[in-house]
């Protein structure tokens, strides 16, 4: 621009300013500073430009050595209009390099904002919100609408009539439940002439149990739940009793201060329930891995991040993620900041690595009701038992004294009557390259396995392998990396013919064996499977060395009844799981010391092989791994004592085995879920994470809250029940606004804010800033009571208005985001799905439980899947589980359902708010072909032609799926298309016959197949019609 | 978000397409319109050379010691140590940071010079060396993941951490479609032969538009069942059927659109019309029964197969010439640990014919000059051996501090070999290639500065190549 223009501009802006309206600071000034400016000029210190900061009052109102930088009512001498309007390139704001303009208006804009005086103001989100006055206005039924009809009035647009009230209750239905009204109750609602009609239906509706679960469909989007891990094998999580809590939390009404202190430390709560426990699992929903190769804290530091990112999202609407590298370019959260708040979910017993497994630990064990009670009182058992057997060692001394002074000797290691004998290792008939020598101690003697050779040794007569039992030894690890086998006892399978490349389920050899890979050490078991207990990556053998070894199976044909113990102490398994052991692992061949089939143990040695003829508890174990010290350590021989001469001691070992026992097996009757836990011996803290690289640990750093935001009060703990507390405190701005922001999009399609992610500077600023506050502060001060805050929603004039268009309230409110008619968009497609199953009549009304399979097409999980994941292949359910809600359709992260992504539904890999809504032939191709749909739609068919004529049938058909019959002009075009299709089946009625037959459900007889055929299309036109498909 | 006035254009724009019919409008137009509050960039910045790409991911990381970086002088250090020195400090997978000691494995395969660059490529490869003169071989391309889950959404989508949009969606996102009926991206999982090849997982999000508009997600085209999703009638209605069904529908929400007014319903119409159209052109893209016998004696008879690597490689090319923008193929079974000789043979053996017969069926219609091949795993191999080391046989850990790849046309150098890497093909010696740097340059030849192509997502202007730098390595470009 020429100087001279500039000027001319200059004065025309300055002399028509008062004439102007006032600029609006929040909703035109910042949000430009913020995107052509702060990223040099912003929160973020360490790419600062110039020492100039735009995001502050003291930044912006600075006088500089060239002068102000923002003059009040003086543009000309302000430094910000200066540079914007410089002409030399090289010294323009904003720069060229930055691929960031200003446009001439928005040049203008801040001219006129400093002439007015440039008033500034915090942003708006995280100043408090305190009750807006409701406007004066005769529209409208409650405070809602007078916002509306105010904002609407500015404008220069009305609002719409009411209406009709079949829309109405199909509306408010499929928002409240997520399903389609039943035709009876839409005809009860058009008869009743009560002035309440409306609102009873309301608050029926809302005590619907359907309520809660589409609350909580839109929940789990957020909290990001899916039943597998997510990355890597992906494999099976049990996670769903977390899901059941939430939509019985809606149902329930809980308040959202509670719902939002027991997800995010229902664990930490005094007193804490099991189902608060339940709760917490909230951020136990994060993808996980267990990828080989992965570095434990470059992991649990991704954990961590994921967690602090979905918590600001969901309660604070703060991209916090942002300032896990830097300083938030935006938002005034530093990087120091962000790391504060993950110190509040790095104090995890969570193992980062998920193991494969379906209950990573933590977890809580959900027994079924009939157990409850018992379950409790095992609980309270084992730990008087532990207590019991504490006290007794302590006082154990005096009685050990009398013992020795009385000629006690030191005999076995355990109780010989479960000793099986064997003979000396040495003593064995060895072929070359076996040779015995040396053991971990003199007295110990060794077999060493020099070539790939192995010895023989007859198993004890007695031994009984599938009632259980132990194998206690020594072992010396070789050097070489290789995978060995220690030992085994099995038989080769006959060979199969192998022609399916990718066949994971080839068993090994009956029998078993101990196996060494990567230096972890296994026990195999297997009949017609295979189950095992493997070591952990964090416990390998050292090479050269010498480890003692005991493994022991309980006999109970679960993998769960393995235990491996190294150097005494219990390992807590890598392959933890639920499987169950078929058929026999025993087996009539001797046993081999130092390999199987063509798998040797060269280089490594065993020593001190012992069997006992029952699994051995965690006390004998240790005791057998110190037992060449007994003549010499003083602990051991106490543990000897204790376990194997103090009658006291050892009968509360055997009450404790008999508890654990009897909770293992309870447990293998309940369900599992994912809880968090903390660490008891340790406190809560983070290390700020140079450029978020997790090998680059700066400053340590304690829980704290963002100093934007009014400080955590000293009373509150810092852990993760301070932090849920801090976020309900009443005077923090953030979290009522986000939350009923969320409830308010649900309803009308976009939220007051529209970036209901985003409350930060680049987030878009509300469409009625004074309902939000009104909403938030109301949502306060009812006690978070979320029941009542959609009921307000509902019952606004602004949500019953007709959702009818006019050419002027398209072309003003293109988005209705001012709400000038009513909302109506597109289903999500767990709605669509579900309008399908429940118009027709083939929905499962059953509420809650496990994840279901339905229909789903061919090679949609074995395209993306890892060999050996057990969600390779999936396996459609039967029966009533084809048919229940989606909310309960089986969620694997790395190939969600494929009708619902195609619908825009999330991957649940990380946290999602807001869902996107696009129209793509895609999704026409689903709910055309989708087998699910099209046995919807004859099963809708069917109902249909259950009445008598075709008026009749058409009514059946539109009162499900459309709340309404249809008009004369629609029931022509039906008459027509029903005509064409019945002259086509009748002449193919084996066309009839496919087309009737899609799905599992069987086609009702009494019908003549070619009718049905056409009827089924007729269905399917309804059904997708854009009606339909609408709210 | 679009002013109101763009708005009102838009939605203008819209009624005249909608009063005019839609047989002329592509999908991805037509869902732009359908769906629009976004302004999509102006494009390109520059006048690119590429239109399309084709980019076949080797899933597990191909061993570029194996394949395309030749180390002869390795033969003396058979079973030795890795120096200290050498390995500097890299981080190793937890998988064999626990070995006690990294004897070097050198390649057991022959290597020979190919082409005009005099290109070293291995045995493995016979045919690709016939193409030495199209390809510009990249040998020190680096990453910093040592893991595949994070390697390969690196190599993607620019970041390792799940939810940015891939290479594939930015470029539909800017480019945006040159077909009528067909999406602008397209995603093919090929089937690889040998049973004990190291699988890794894939996952949709690898295809996935991350924050951008879903519609530019990848729309996979599958081998077994409908070739896309849902795209077949059910059994029991046939063309005639859907048609008379559809009109219907038609009708009927043409009636709802005179009450409600809403542009909504119009586009609802069109996107059934849209299927109805897909559900004709994509049967036609997959019937390989017009293809004469000179296409199969170029590819190989196992492109008839379904989803096999020559199968699919000849699908892109039917895709490419079909209009779609950007065809990713994934390959598994690159992820040698163990058995590499055995493995890593039969993998080449997959992809080595149909590699050569796809640049040069493109070259000899014409669209290799235009057309991007790209060829390459995740991250490299090391040069000790993962467990037992013997004659004949090793495996190789991840490494990412150099792997080898290759690209051909679409303006790409051919002939050419970039970059060396010391004596153990360890670190980058010469002229290093980050991933970053490999997708700024593929940009730059569809046009795109990568600078300056950007998305607004969470307050941030989000670019593929992310916030660290990246340079338009130029020497690999003409």
């Amino acid at each position: 621009m020429k100087a001279s223009s500039l000027l001319l501009l200059a004065v025309l802006a300055s002399t028509t300013a008062r004439a102007q309206r006032p600029v609006d600071f929040q909703r035109e000034i910042r949000p430009v500073l913020s995107d052509a400016c702060f990223h040099c000029h912003g929160p973020d210190a360490n790419t600062r430009m110039a020492g100039l900061r735009l995001d502050t009052r003291e930044g912006l109102f600075a006088t500089r050595p060239s002068g102000a930088v923002v003059a009040p009512g003086k543009p000309a001498a302000s430094l910000l209009i200066q540079r914007i309007h410089q002409e030399k390139p090289a010294q323009r704001m904003p720069p060229a390099a930055s691929n960031k303009t200003l446009t001439d208006a928005q040049k203008t804009l801040l001219r006129r904002w400093i002439e007015q005086g440039a008033q500034w103001k915090e942003h708006w989100s995280f100043t408090p919100a305190s009750r807006p006055a409701v406007p004066a206005g005769t529209w409208g039924r409650n405070p809602i609408d007078k916002f509306i009809s105010k904002a609407l009035a500015a404008k220069g647009l009305k609002p719409a009539p009411e209406a009709d009230r079949r829309t109405l209750i199909r509306r408010a239905a499929l928002d409240i439940t997520g399903l389609p009204p039943a035709p009876a109750d839409v005809e009860a609602f058009v008869k009743d002439s009560s002035p309440q009609a409306y609102e009873k239906l309301i608050d029926r509706l809302l005590t619907s149990s359907h309520y809660g679960e589409h609350r909580a469909r839109y929940w789990l989007d957020a909290a990001r739940y899916a039943d597998t891990h997510g990355l890597h094998v992906d494999n099976y999580r049990e996670m769903w009793p977390y899901r059941d809590w939430v939509i019985q939390a809606f149902n329930r009404n809980v308040p959202f201060d509670q719902f939002t202190i027991e997800q995010l430390a229902g664990d930490l709560v005094p007193n804490r329930t099991s189902q608060q426990q339940i709760a917490s699992g909230f951020h136990r929903c994060n993808v996980t891995t267990n990828e080989g190769g992965s570095i434990v804290d470059e992991v649990a530091a991704m954990y961590a991040k994921d967690r602090v990112e979905t918590t600001a999202i969901v309660w604070l609407g703060l991209t916090a993620g942002c300032a896990s590298c830097h300083d938030h370019k935006f938002d005034p959260i530093s990087q120091r900041e962000f790391y504060q708040l993950a110190a509040f979910f790095r104090n995890t017993t969570q193992n980062p690595m998920d193991g494969n497994i379906p209950d990573t630990p933590p977890v809580l064990f959900v027994p079924p009701s009939s157990d409850e009670a018992r379950w409790e009182e095992l609980r309270a058992a084992v730990a008087r038992i532990n207590q019991a057997k504490t006290r007794r060692r302590e006082e154990a001394t005096p009685a050990f004294d009398a013992w020795k002074a009385k000629g006690g000797t030191f005999s076995a290691p355990v109780d010989p009557a479960a000793g099986l004998p064997l003979p000396e290792l040495d003593q064995l008939k060895l072929a070359q390259g076996v040779e015995p020598g040396t053991g971990p101690d003199a007295g110990t003697p060794a077999l060493h396995f020099k070539a790939k050779t192995t010895a023989v040794l007859d198993p004890p007569p007695a031994w009984r392998v599938e009632k259980g039992f132990t194998l206690s030894f020594w072992l010396l690890m070789p050097k070489a990396d290789d995978a060995f086998t220690v030992m085994s006892q099995s038989v080769p399978r006959p060979a199969r013919n192998k022609t399916d490349e990718d066949d994971d389920t080839a068993v090994p050899p009956q029998g078993w064996a101990i196996d060494i890979a990567g230096r972890v050490p296994t026990l195999r078991l297997a009949g017609e499977n295979v189950v095992r207990v493997t070591g952990t990556n964090q416990m390998r053998l050292k090479p050269g060395e010498w480890a003692h070894l005991v493994f022991a199976y309980d006999g109970r044909s679960d993998q769960r009844g393995l235990a491996l113990y190294i150097d005494g102490k219990q390992q807590s398994p890598s392959n933890r799981g639920n499987l169950i052991l078929k058929g026999s692992p025993a087996v009539n061949v001797p046993i081999t010391l130092g390999g199987e089939g063509r798998r040797h143990f060269q280089g490594g040695a065993i020593a001190g092989l012992r069997i006992y003829n029952r699994a051995v508890d965690p006390e004998e174990a240790g005791i057998l791994a110190v037992w060449n010290k007994i003549d010499s350590d003083p602990a051991a021989r106490l543990n000897y004592f204790l376990n194997r001469v103090d009658p006291e001691y050892r009968q509360l070992q055997t009450q404790l085995t008999a508890a654990e026992y009897e909770r293992q097996t309870i447990a293998r009757r309940s369900s599992v879920t994912h809880v968090m836990e903390e660490k008891r011996d340790s406190s809560p803290m983070a290390h700020v994470l140079f450029r978020g690289q997790y090998d680059q640990p700066r400053d340590q750093v304690a829980p704290s809250t963002p100093a934007v935001l009014p400080p955590m009060a000293d009373s509150l703990p810092r852990n993760r029940l301070g932090l849920a507390r801090w976020l309900m405190d009443p005077g923090n701005p953030l979290t009522a606004r986000v939350a009923v922001n969320r409830m308010w999009q649900e309803l009308f399609g976009t939220g007051l804010v529209k970036t209901s992610e985003d409350f930060g500077s680049q987030g878009q600023a509300p469409s009625h800033p004074e309902l939000l506050d009104w909403l938030a502060v109301e949502f306060r001060e009812s006690g978070w009571d979320m029941r009542r805050m959609y009921g307000l929603m509902f019952k606004s004039a602004a949500y019953r208005q007709s959702a009818a268009a006019t050419p002027e309230k398209i072309r003003l409110d293109p988005d209705n985001r001012l709400l000038s008619r009513g909302p109506r968009f597109r289903l999500d497609g767990e709605m669509v799905r579900d309008l399908f199953l429940s118009a027709s009549g083939l929905m499962s009304p059953a509420v809650g439980g496990p994840s279901v399979r339905p229909y789903q097409p061919d090679g949609i999980w074995e395209t993306v899947a890892m060999k050996g994941s057990d969600t390779r292949f999936y396996k459609r359910d039967s029966g009533t589980a084809l048919y229940r809600r989606s909310l309960y359709t089986f969620w694997k992260r790395s190939a969600p359902p494929p009708s619902m992504e195609i619908f825009n539904a999330p991957t649940r890999e990380s946290c999602t708010v807001r869902r996107e809504r696009t129209n793509t032939p895609l999704q026409a191709l689903v709910t055309l072909n989708d087998p699910q749909l099209v046995e919807a739609s004859r099963r809708l068919a069917q109902e249909a032609l259950a009445a008598p004529a075709f008026d009749a049938r058409l009514d059946v058909m539109t009162s499900r799926a459309l709340a309404r019959p249809f008009n004369a002009r629609e029931r022509g075009v039906i008459r027509k298309e029903l005509a064409s299709l019945m002259a086509h089946y009748d002449s193919r009625p084996e066309e009839a016959g496919k087309l009737v037959s899609v799905g599992e459900s069987k086609a009702a007889s009494g019908f003549p197949t070619p009718e049905l055929a056409a009827w089924t299309m007729v269905a399917s036109s309804i059904l997708n019609l854009d009606e339909a498909l609408n709210k | 978000m679009m002013n109101p006035a763009d708005r009102r254009i838009l939605l203008e724009t819209r009624r005249q397409f909608f009063a005019r019919g839609s047989s002329s409008v592509g999908a991805l137009a037509l869902a732009s319109l359908m769906n629009a509050d976004e302004a999509r960039p102006v494009l390109p910045h520059f006048p690119g050379k590429a239109k399309r790409a084709i980019y076949l991911h080797m899933v597990g990381g191909p061993s570029q010691l194996d394949l395309y970086d030749y180390k002869p002088q390795l033969k003396e250090w058979y079973d030795k140590d890795l120096p200290e020195t050498i390995r500097n400090g890299q981080r190793l997978t937890t998988m064999t940071s626990g070995q006690s000691r990294f004897p070097i494995a050198p390649s057991i395969f022959k290597f020979a010079q190919h082409g005009p660059g005099g290109a070293w490529i291995s045995e493995l490869l016979p045919n690709t060396a016939r193409m030495a003169g199209d390809m510009c071989i990249i040998r020190t391309m680096n990453t910093e993941a040592i893991n595949h889950e994070p390697a390969i959404t690196f190599m993607q989508s620019g970041s390792m951490i799940a939810g940015k949009p891939c290479m594939g969606a930015w470029i539909a996102y800017g480019l945006g479609s040159m077909n009528q009926d067909l999406p602008s991206f397209v995603v093919l999982n090929a089937s690889h032969t040998h049973p004990k090849a190291g699988v890794q997982a894939i996952s949709a999000r690898l295809w996935s538009a991350g924050f951008l508009s879903a519609r530019y997600s990848g729309v996979a085209l599958r081998a077994g069942g409908d070739p896309v999703l849902y795209i077949n009638n059910p059994d029991g209605v046939d063309r005639g059927v859907r048609r008379r069904m559809l009109d219907a529908l038609g009708e009927l929400n043409q009636i709802q659109y005179e009450t409600n007014q809403d542009p909504e319903t119009q586009a609802r119409i069109a996107q059934y019309e849209m299927a109805f159209r897909m559900q004709s052109s994509v049967p036609e893209l997959t019937d390989l029964s017009k293809e004469p016998t000179s296409v199969f004696n170029l590819y190989g008879e196992e492109a008839r197969t379904g989803g096999s690597f020559a199968n699919s490689v000849l699908m892109a090319r039917r895709l490419i010439e079909r209009g779609v923008r950007f065809v990713q193929v994934y390959q598994r079974g690159w992820d040698q640990h163990n058995l590499l000789p055995e493995t890593l043979a039969a993998q080449c053996k997959d992809v080595d014919r149909a590699c050569y017969a796809l640049v040069q069926d493109l070259k000899s219609r014409g669209m290799l000059e235009d057309t991007i091949v790209l060829w390459g795993g995740e991250f490299g191999r090391t040069v000790y051996s993962q467990g037992k080391l013997t004659a004949d046989n090793y495996g190789r850990d991840h490494h990412p501090r150099c792997f080898s790849m290759w690209m051909a046309g679409g303006g790409v150098r051919g002939g050419t070999v970039h970059g060396e890497t010391d004596d153990f093909s360890y670190n980058i010696v010469k002229d290093p290639v980050h991933i970053r740097d490999l997708q700024a340059t593929i940009l730059r030849q569809f046009g795109i500065d990568h600078e300056r192509f950007t998305y607004r997502y969470q307050g941030l202007d989000q670019r593929l190549t992310g916030v660290e730098p990246a340079r338009v390595i130029s020497r690999l470009i003409s």
